[in-house]
């Protein structure tokens, strides 16, 4: 019998598995889908169509690449790319986090002010990258009450940020709850370079870079990503779920695809184990779940079994969706250039395609970010709400693709002929075939109230819930939002801690 | 436009406005209801206690939980086991917040496999409706919809089995059943809250007003009186029933956890089924509370006469009796160090003795233990002796024959 299930194998709950499997522990993997890696899976779309299904890059946090020994399990390298956005008159702005001379170059031709700004702000946007990923791997107190033992490491966090130095602290804390537009209005003149940090920012999110909250969610993508452009993984971002696997197996546990977890069993408040949708019950003393907060705690543990107030803050976590991917196999003649593209060129054209989110409309004029990897490009749209106001996804899907195509087109005009074959994912699809509830990449949106202390729900920032030994470990609890495994270690951390 | 700032008036209240001779009202659950008929309790009081009395309870809060996933809603909301109960059983209840402090106390009928009817004092669909999540169940609030008389006392059955189409002799204590009163279906259930032999009727609404009539016409020849709920109130006392916002709070009306309450400390320990399966609101909580034991309970206090006297004596005056049970805080000491405070205290004219609800903390809470209360006595606090008896003071052989 297995000591741990965890369900879902994505990057969260194969980071939480191996550091369990190598502290000991009999660890079972439960995948519901064929293929392992969760969302950042590269999957075949048909003959020659294999693409980053829903992320086209993609980085463990260092330390746990370290701590699992990952490289030597066949990690595969990573490389960090220039986020190019294309400007209306056929200009592309090239930035990357460094002052190399092609980035300032770039930025220089639209401002030669921006342009020196440019080195102060990237190691500005480090230091708070640094800063967020340490409170990430800070275990969060279940507020009000501070135990001593919680207490420790948050006064150490309060140091971290201390060290910062007065004028860092003030600008990384005054950020959070800023918007992307207010804080790129302050450093830089261009709105084209602004708008390119304020598209980093929404990334992944349900805001514009005029909601609050944005500057927050700018410094999130950074640290994920490392800098403005993807961390682009060779052979596809499959390839780290398939060294963790790797890892893990090497270390005793066992992965299982096509097992479909539909009920965690628990008796008054206690786990037993898992049921899967074929019947099969599988006894553990201990159940992680990878999935979302919401579809873990009210589907498959099932709101009944659990305190009617938990229920109710369950309810209230706020999942809105509205990325949507559309991959495109092409003969090659895509013209995109290498890097990160993406169609943002005015602060408020992102302004403007956030808007139609909120209305329950898909942006006529979206921010898009297109990647290519040979001859496969895949769009990565926003906004398309997962609700639709007067539309229902099933029906809106023809209308999805060629918004994309139109819109990418418009600013590399090989492109449309190029397409062979399409294949697009709807929020819904998101919600189906990846279980991300109401399409949320980010299993509940990173908004403030919805952060550190307060993810998932104000109280249960420890990975805990109310029933004894299930642990949450996805991207919806403290640490998680991105591919960088910090929720899984997290997690198990608070495993091994009991 | 403001619209009328009027409490809203029972179905009964056509017939109650015009017997009422005291016109002393009561609000109760947003609904004015007759505190006294009479400007003194005592006809009021006796009928309860020696023959039938008549007493509209309509403002009570009713729901209908109707549905395949019915019992196991309140399986979750409460600490009886409902998933054993069987039809034509009512359960009386506390039912608990998450730290197993009461929200609320009141009644569960079974009617059918799928269908209960809950009453409670304080507004409870949306605790209900927050519990129902993920479940297969319909919860009605139907206060306005469902007339509510309570006819208690010793004659109430002979009262009843002239008018009912089936005689009320088999249903037993905390049983209900369907019957009809003339044409008017009703249910009529073996509960009430005096302690003594009594029904309570629901009835449709609309037709109240022939079953009040009904029932007052066969009650003449045995003395049925309509009663207020003040009389009801030193009845209650008597049969040692507890009341929400006055012997205990509701926990989400509370601003600290001293003013909480939990059921065993409330002494509902007979009706907090912790042997029962599955998941409950409360019952880690209450567990503990079990294994480590309450740090204070509700125990009765029976005041002393001669300790009466002698105060009363002391200023020249016989012992002065309040006509009606008093809602307020009393101090409850031992040695000259408060332990406690009684909630509420009345006379009791069956017993002839002046008896206390209080809360009392550990050790003293124990049956037998000496303590004493606080009596004003011509404008000056005293203390007097009260002996902790368990509950109910009056439990007459009939209530449950």
């Amino acid at each position: 019998m297995a000591d741990v299930i965890i369900i879902g194998a994505g990057l969260n709950g194969l980071v939480a598995a191996n550091y369990l499997a190598k502290a000991g522990k009999r660890v079972l993997v439960l995948e519901r889908r064929a293929i392992v890696g969760g969302q950042a899976a590269t999957e075949s779309f048909g003959a020659n169509f294999k693409a980053d299904a829903l992320h086209a890059g993609g980085q463990l946090r260092p330390d746990i690449v370290t701590d699992l020994d990952l490289t030597r399990h066949g990690l595969p390298e990573s490389k960090s790319e220039p986020l190019i956005s294309l400007l209306p008159d056929g200009r592309q702005l090239r930035l990357t986090a460094d002052d190399s001379s092609e980035t300032l170059a770039s930025i220089r031709a639209l401002s030669t002010k921006d342009a020196e700004r440019w080195p102060e702000f990237v190691a500005f946007m480090n230091e708070a990258a640094s800063f967020l990923d340490s409170a990430y791997r800070t275990p969060m107190p279940r507020l009000p009450h501070v135990s001593l033992s919680e207490g420790m490491p948050l006064a150490q966090l309060g140091l971290r940020l201390r060290r910062l130095g007065a004028r860092d602290m003030f600008r990384v804390i005054r950020m959070l709850p800023m918007s992307a537009l207010e804080l790129t209005e302050e450093w830089f003149e261009s709105d084209a370079l602004r708008a390119a940090i304020g598209a980093v920012a929404v990334h992944n999110s349900t805001l514009g870079p005029m909601s609050a909250g944005s500057g927050y969610t700018l410094m999130h993508n950074w640290l994920n990503r490392g800098g403005p452009g993807n961390e682009r993984v060779e052979g596809g971002v499959g390839r780290i779920a398939d060294a963790l696997v790797t890892a893990l197996k090497s270390r005793g546990g066992e992965v299982r695809t096509n097992a479909d977890v539909k009920t965690i069993l628990t008796d008054d408040l206690k786990v037993t184990g898992v049921k899967l949708a074929n019947g099969e019950e599988i006894a553990a003393p201990i159940v992680i779940s990878g999935a979302d907060p919401r579809h873990t705690l009210l589907d498959l543990v099932g709101a009944p079994e659990l305190p009617p107030e938990f229920v109710w803050h369950t309810q209230s976590i706020k999942m809105r969706g509205a990325v949507a991917k559309v991959h495109l196999l092409t003969d090659g003649n895509h013209g995109l250039p290498n890097g990160t593209v993406i169609i943002a060129p005015a602060i408020r054209y992102v302004e403007r395609a956030y808007d139609a989110a909120k209305y329950g409309q898909i942006s006529q004029a979206p921010y898009l970010e297109l990647t290519a990897n040979g001859n496969v490009v895949s769009i990565h749209f926003q906004f398309a709400p997962y609700t639709l106001r007067d539309s229902e996804w099933s029906q809106a899907r023809a209308e999805l693709e060629r918004i994309a195509v139109d819109t990418a087109s418009a600013a590399l005009p090989q492109l449309k002929a190029s397409i062979r074959e399409t294949k697009s994912l709807t929020p819904l699809d998101l919600e189906k075939t990846y279980g991300l509830t109401e399409g949320d990449l980010n299993h509940g949106q990173l908004i403030l109230d919805q952060m550190f202390f307060m993810r998932p729900m104000p109280g249960w920032s420890t990975h805990k819930t109310p029933v004894d030994n299930l642990y949450l470990c996805g991207n919806g609890v403290h640490g998680g939002g991105g591919l960088s495994g910090a929720s899984g270690r997290n997690a198990a951390t608070a495993v091994l801690k009991g | 436009m403001l619209e009328t700032l009027e409490l809203k008036r029972t179905p009964f209240h056509e017939r109650t406005s015009r017997l009422s001779v005291a016109q002393n009202w009561r609000r109760w659950a947003g609904y004015m209801v007759v505190g006294s008929y009479d400007l003194s309790l005592d006809h009021e009081y006796w009928a309860i206690r020696d023959r039938a009395a008549l007493i509209d309870v309509s403002p009570l809060m009713k729901y209908m939980i109707e549905g395949p996933d019915a019992a196991r809603l309140l399986h979750k909301v409460t600490p009886r086991d409902v998933l054993k109960m069987k039809e034509g059983v009512v359960s009386y209840t506390g039912w608990c917040d998450e730290d197993g402090k009461l929200l609320d106390d009141g009644t569960i009928a079974r009617l059918g496999p799928q269908l209960f009817r809950m009453t409670s004092a304080e507004p409870s669909l949306r605790w209900l409706a927050m519990n129902a999540v993920g479940m297969d169940v319909k919860v009605t609030e139907v206060t306005d919809q469902m007339a509510a008389l309570s006819l208690q006392g010793p004659k109430s059955r002979a009262v009843l089995n002239r008018i009912c189409r089936d005689k009320l002799d088999p249903l037993k204590y905390f049983r209900v059943a369907e019957n009809a009163i003339g044409n008017i279906p009703v249910s009529i259930s073996r509960t009430g809250y005096t302690g003594d032999l009594g029904y309570e009727i629901w009835i449709p609404a609309e037709q109240a007003l022939p079953v009040w009539d009904a029932l007052m016409e066969a009650g003449d020849d045995y003395g049925i009186t309509p009663c207020g709920i003040l009389a009801m109130d030193m009845a209650r006392v008597e049969a040692g029933l507890f009341m929400v916002d006055v012997d205990y709070n509701a926990s989400t009306h509370t601003w600290i956890e001293g003013q909480k309450s939990s059921p065993l400390e409330m002494g509902l320990d007979w009706a907090v089924n912790l042997d029962k399966k599955g998941y409950f609101n409360g019952r880690r909580a209450l567990e503990r509370e079990k294994r480590e034991g309450s740090s204070w309970k509700l125990v009765g206090l029976d005041i002393a006469w001669e300790g009466l006297e002698k105060l009363y004596g002391e200023v020249g005056l016989p012992p002065q009796i309040p006509s009606m049970a008093v809602r307020g805080s009393l101090p409850v000491m031992i040695d000259g160090r408060q332990i406690g405070y009684a909630s509420t205290s009345t006379w009791s004219p069956v017993l002839k003795k002046y008896i206390a609800l209080a809360h009392v903390q550990r050790p003293y809470y124990e049956p037998g233990t000496q303590l004493t209360i606080e009596i004003t006595v011509e404008h000056h606090r005293k203390q007097t002796p009260a002996k902790v008896v368990t509950l109910p003071f009056y439990d007459p052989a009939w209530k449950k024959k």
